[in-house]
């Protein structure tokens, strides 16, 4: 109660000032009055009364300065006429204001984008009920399909059949929900039209009840539809709804046909909901497990290809759950040895089951980026030093030529906590003007850096627009900046001495301030070294990365991704189709050369398997080898190169002789003393290991990792199967070598591809060289970004040098002219105020440097072909900067030769 | 002492205003007086420390102030304890003697 009296009353006072001075005026008044009367009833004359009762009391000015001071709305007010005066100071200097707000918008800016990704990254919960009781089964990232044992003995993938034991005798979950860790491709017809790319998911029907999302029409899924006789339904992206359909209500219960099947559209999710990761282009579509179309997955106990979350019950802790969910995996893993290959029964006991907190559900972009991250963070902070540094240095010159001016007001009284306050006041203010500015710039900035990083996504689920704690965060930023860029100028100003003031002082050439100035020229000289080598290590780890060989040729190639199974083709069909996409797509116009394979190199697609050797003892000390299928005149239509043998030919048909073809890892680590050419390999096991032979050997390239070395890898035609086994590995890639710009080209291969069968699904069509690009949006965007911060600080530290040595010029006019009137030349006076400037690039490069060297151990796990320290880096951004430096203290230094000594001794 | 009025022990001004005008409604002026006639000539407060901690008084609800005309026709604030005032005047009242035959106490040991 007594708190809101106070306030209230505080409020009064502050918004009907004139009337409670008055009242105040009227009562001290009395009080002198009364005191007088009494004075002059015992004797004394009028004026010696109130001369009395002053002496006595005190006089009422003070009084009543004292009671207004004590209440808190004063507080309120003299903040009040310090933002006034900051602001009118700000507006006297126009030039000064403009560059410090510039400054500070990109800074607190750069910092907001960058807080924007990590809140959506890694502080964001899912747009779900109580997320916090959410935990998954497992603790990494693990993919995508899987037999036996797991590594580390952590299990993260579990068989449909694991999935369905751990939710029916774990009570502690509410919902325990398994779905696929990928997103699947999907081909949707809607009223006979074009069949057109979707993504979908494929999830148990309790998923979105274990995520405690409802629908937002229609309704979602429900444990019926687990079923396999049930009748197909799907459930629709929001995202999806608005953009592909325009809200349309009657999508909602309409039927669609979703690969080749016709499918209700049960209902929408509600607006944000994105899934159970973020992830660029979520699902479109969530659909249940039992419809997945590779059919195989489900009632095979030996597949393990799901993640499982679930809601635990309120009031259990995980780690009982867990404990018990370990004993329930080892027994069901025990009780079924056939799933288990034999050499991974030992390692039973050792598996284990680690509950995860879900509250952001699985956390894939946070493993991805979260180095990223960090690295970018750190370079926003320096940025933001730089610029704190740089305003500081601008407010400091700026002090000294009002340095007279605050002695005048210490010498009248001034308390210099009050002139701390108020100087304080107006860098704050600076800053949150500055952080408003910086608001713009972190939501275009947020968006760049979300292009970049997903280049080649079509759709992100996250929203650049500052959120609620965005703005919080960018208002702690600005209130934090300003006060770090204010408080060594105001304290400086503070301490300017009275005796200056009357003595028409500023002749000393040795101040506190101009010390502090050139040690913050020093410190951005430094921060903005250590930024330009970082950028320079990251820039050559990128171009190392795009320009390395990968074993193969992007110019003038087009991908284009297509999946036929998706279209209802089967088996016996895909000879037809596959012969027709060849003849038809070599006879566009332009097209060099066209082929066909299952997937790709780097287009995100690898497959590995076991293989066996004949004649040899299975080696189980190497990951198993990736494989691929390939048509006739692929490694000619990728650019791969053949080293010896032949390749896969027209001739390499079911029927004929089945052959292989294998790469150069391959070959060494199989056959490391003998000739491959003529020996046989196969998969599944030992029986087989006669399948293939090897027919050629090919140089290596990369499909997956972009760093490592390729992987071991052999290369089977599109259809050869061993007798009485169906093809695994259905063409999804078509590569064509073109004459020209391959995006010219797309037209031609759409129409071509529809002549060939309207219904196939054409997933995307993108250039080689723009599929290998988009491996290395992570490396770009931070070398693009280390880059372009990096360029601010030179600005900010140039324009630092040139403020500071101009203000020494300034200063020390007087002084030159003094010397050149003794007989100095130009050249005397250049290296008299070069010296000066140099002194300061080379303490900040004697500093930033080991500085930089230091930094770039922590960066090196991020780099390519670089390593921490490069002699030639280092010379590179070292001599920018020493240019970019020279050139900015020259122009003051110039100034300072054509001043005219008769001038100079003139003035003052 | 006797020559120059003596400082409040910090934080009794407020105590010694309530107990003033738990005798009867009175001015700043008339309280000033009061204090100094009840003290015998040893608190003088000055009209800022007094106006102040009138002002802290009246926000904290212990004593309300009122424009009525006083004993000579002048216009002045009559302030009245309020019931919270009253019982703050109890209760700290009650807190000062037991804290001053502490000190006593402490003070007369031997």
């Amino acid at each position: 109660m007594s708190l809101l009296r106070n306030i209230a009353s505080g409020l009064r006072s502050l918004f009907r000032k004139e009337r409670v001075s008055h009242d105040l005026d009227d009562e001290l008044n009395g009080f002198l009055e009364m005191a007088a009367e009494e004075k002059m009833k015992r004797g004394m004359s009028r004026r010696d009364a109130f001369r009395a009762v002053r002496l006595e009391r005190g006089s009422l000015e003070v009084a009543k300065e004292i009671v207004c001071s004590a209440a808190w709305e004063s507080f309120v007010e003299t903040c009040w006429a310090d933002i006034r005066f900051g602001l009118r100071t700000l507006r006297k200097s126009p030039a000064f204001t403009a560059v410090a707000l510039l400054t500070l918008a990109l800074g607190i800016g750069a910092n907001t984008a960058i807080f924007t990704l990590i809140h959506a990254v890694m502080l964001k919960s899912l747009p779900v009920a109580s997320p916090t009781q959410l935990y998954r089964l497992g603790d990494n990232n693990s993919c995508c399909v899987m037999v036996g044992t797991q590594e580390g003995g952590s299990f993260v993938l579990y068989s449909y059949a694991l999935y369905e034991n751990l939710r029916d005798h774990t009570p502690e979950f509410g919902e325990l929900a398994a779905f696929e860790p990928w997103t699947s491709d999907l081909s949707v017809r809607r009223n006979g039209s074009a069949a057109e790319p979707y993504r979908g998911e494929f999830v148990s029907a309790n998923y979105f009840n274990t995520l405690g999302v409802r629908a937002f029409a229609g309704r979602l899924l429900a444990p019926p539809d687990d079923s396999a006789s049930a009748p197909r339904v799907a459930v629709m992206n929001y995202h999806t709804w608005q953009q592909r359909f325009g809200l349309d209500p009657s999508v909602i219960g309409s039927t669609l046909n979703i690969n080749g099947v016709p499918c209700a559209i049960a209902g929408v999710t509600p607006p944000g909901f994105y899934g159970d990761t973020l992830r660029s282009d979520p699902p479109d579509f969530w659909l249940p497990l039992a419809t997945d179309p590779e059919k195989w997955r489900l009632p095979n106990a030996a597949v393990e290809w799901l993640y499982l979350v679930g809601r635990l019950k309120s009031g259990f802790a995980p780690e009982p759950v867990q404990a018990r969910l370990t004993v329930e995996l080892q027994e069901w893993l025990s009780s079924h040895r056939e799933v288990i290959p034999d050499r991974d029964l030992k390692d039973i006991p050792r598996q284990y089951i680690h509950l995860t907190p879900a509250a952001r559900g699985v956390e894939k972009l946070r493993t991805d980026y979260e180095t990223g991250l960090h690295l970018l963070v750190t370079l926003s902070a320096l940025l933001l030093l730089i610029a704190c540094a740089n305003i500081a240095n601008l407010l400091l010159a700026r002090g000294s030529a009002n340095g007279s001016q605050m002695a005048v007001r210490l010498a009248l009284g001034a308390p210099r906590h009050r002139l701390i306050r108020q100087m304080l006041t107006e860098s704050v203010l600076l800053a949150l003007m500055g952080g408003a500015a910086g608001l713009y710039v972190a939501y275009a900035g947020t968006r760049t850096i979300l292009l970049l990083a997903f280049r080649g996504a079509s759709y992100v689920p996250i929203d650049a627009r500052p959120s609620l704690p965005v703005l919080g965060f960018s208002i702690l930023l600005s209130l934090m900046t300003g006060i770090v860029f204010g408080i060594l100028p105001a304290w400086t100003a503070s301490q300017s001495d009275p005796l200056d003031a009357l003595r028409g002082a500023g002749r000393s050439t040795g101040d506190r301030a101009s010390v502090l100035q050139k040690s913050l020229v020093v410190a951005q000289v430094a921060f903005s070294i250590a930024l330009l080598i970082a950028a320079g290590l990251v820039t050559q780890s990128l171009r190392n990365l795009e320009g390395q060989h990968f074993g193969f040729v992007t110019d003038g190639r087009l991908i284009v991704n297509i999946a036929p199974s998706l279209s209802g083709y089967t088996l016996d069909k895909l000879d037809g189709l596959y012969q027709r996409l060849e003849e038809t797509m070599q006879q566009i116009p332009g097209v060099l050369t066209a082929s066909l394979s299952w997937y790709s190199p780097l287009g995100g697609n690898n497959a590995s398997e076991r293989v066996y050797i004949q004649g040899k003892a299975p080696d189980y000390r190497w990951t198993a080898p990736s494989w691929d299928r390939v048509g006739p005149h692929y490694f000619e239509a990728i650019g791969t190169r053949l080293l010896r043998g032949r390749v896969i030919e027209e001739r390499d048909r079911p029927g004929g002789l089945n052959v292989a073809v294998i790469n150069e890892t391959f070959a060494r680590r199989f056959f490391p003393n003998e000739d491959p050419i003529g020996q046989h390999l196969g998969m599944t096991d030992v029986s087989h290991s006669g399948d293939y032979e090897i027919v050629g050997i090919v140089e290596d390239a990369k499909y997956k990792d972009t760093r490592g070395p390729a992987y071991a890898t052999f290369f089977l035609p599109l259809l050869q199967t061993p007798p009485g086994e169906s093809v695994r590995g259905w063409v999804g890639a078509i590569e064509l070598h073109v004459a020209g710009k391959p995006e010219n080209l797309e037209p031609a291969a759409r129409k071509t591809l529809a002549d060939v069968d309207p219904n196939l699904p054409v997933l995307n069509m993108v250039s080689f060289g723009e599929q290998v690009a988009h491996n290395f949006n992570q490396e770009r965007l931070i070398a693009r970004l280390t880059e372009l911060f990096g360029a601010l600080a030179l600005i900010l530290a140039c324009v630092g040098l040139y403020g500071v040595t101009a203000y020494g010029v300034a200063r020390r006019t007087n002084e030159i002219g003094i010397r050149m009137a003794l007989g100095a030349d130009r050249r005397n006076v250049l290296g008299l105020v070069l010296r000066a400037a140099l002194t300061q690039l080379g303490m900040g490069l004697a500093m930033g440097i080991p500085a930089a060297l230091a930094g770039g151990r922590v960066l090196v796990s991020q780099l390519y072909g670089v390593k921490s320290y490069d002699p030639m880096i280092i010379g590179v951004a070292a001599a920018v900067l020493a240019a970019c430096a020279v050139l900015a203290a020259l122009v003051p230094a110039r100034r300072a030769t054509r001043v005219d000594p008769i001038v100079a001794l003139h003035y003052e | 002492m006797a020559d120059k009025p003596s400082d409040l022990v910090q934080g009794t001004l407020d105590m010694l205003i309530l107990k003033t005008l738990a005798l009867e409604p009175m001015h700043g002026y008339g309280i000033a007086v009061r204090l100094e006639q009840m003290s015998q000539g040893v608190f003088r407060p000055n009209a800022g420390s007094l106006f102040m901690a009138i002002q802290r008084l009246q926000r904290d609800g212990l004593i309300k102030g009122e424009w009525k005309s006083s004993e000579n026709n002048r216009r002045a604030k009559y302030y009245v304890l309020t019931d919270q005032g009253r019982k703050r005047l109890n209760s700290e009242t009650r807190e000062w003697g037991r804290q001053v035959a502490a000190i006593a106490r402490i003070l007369e040991a031997s």
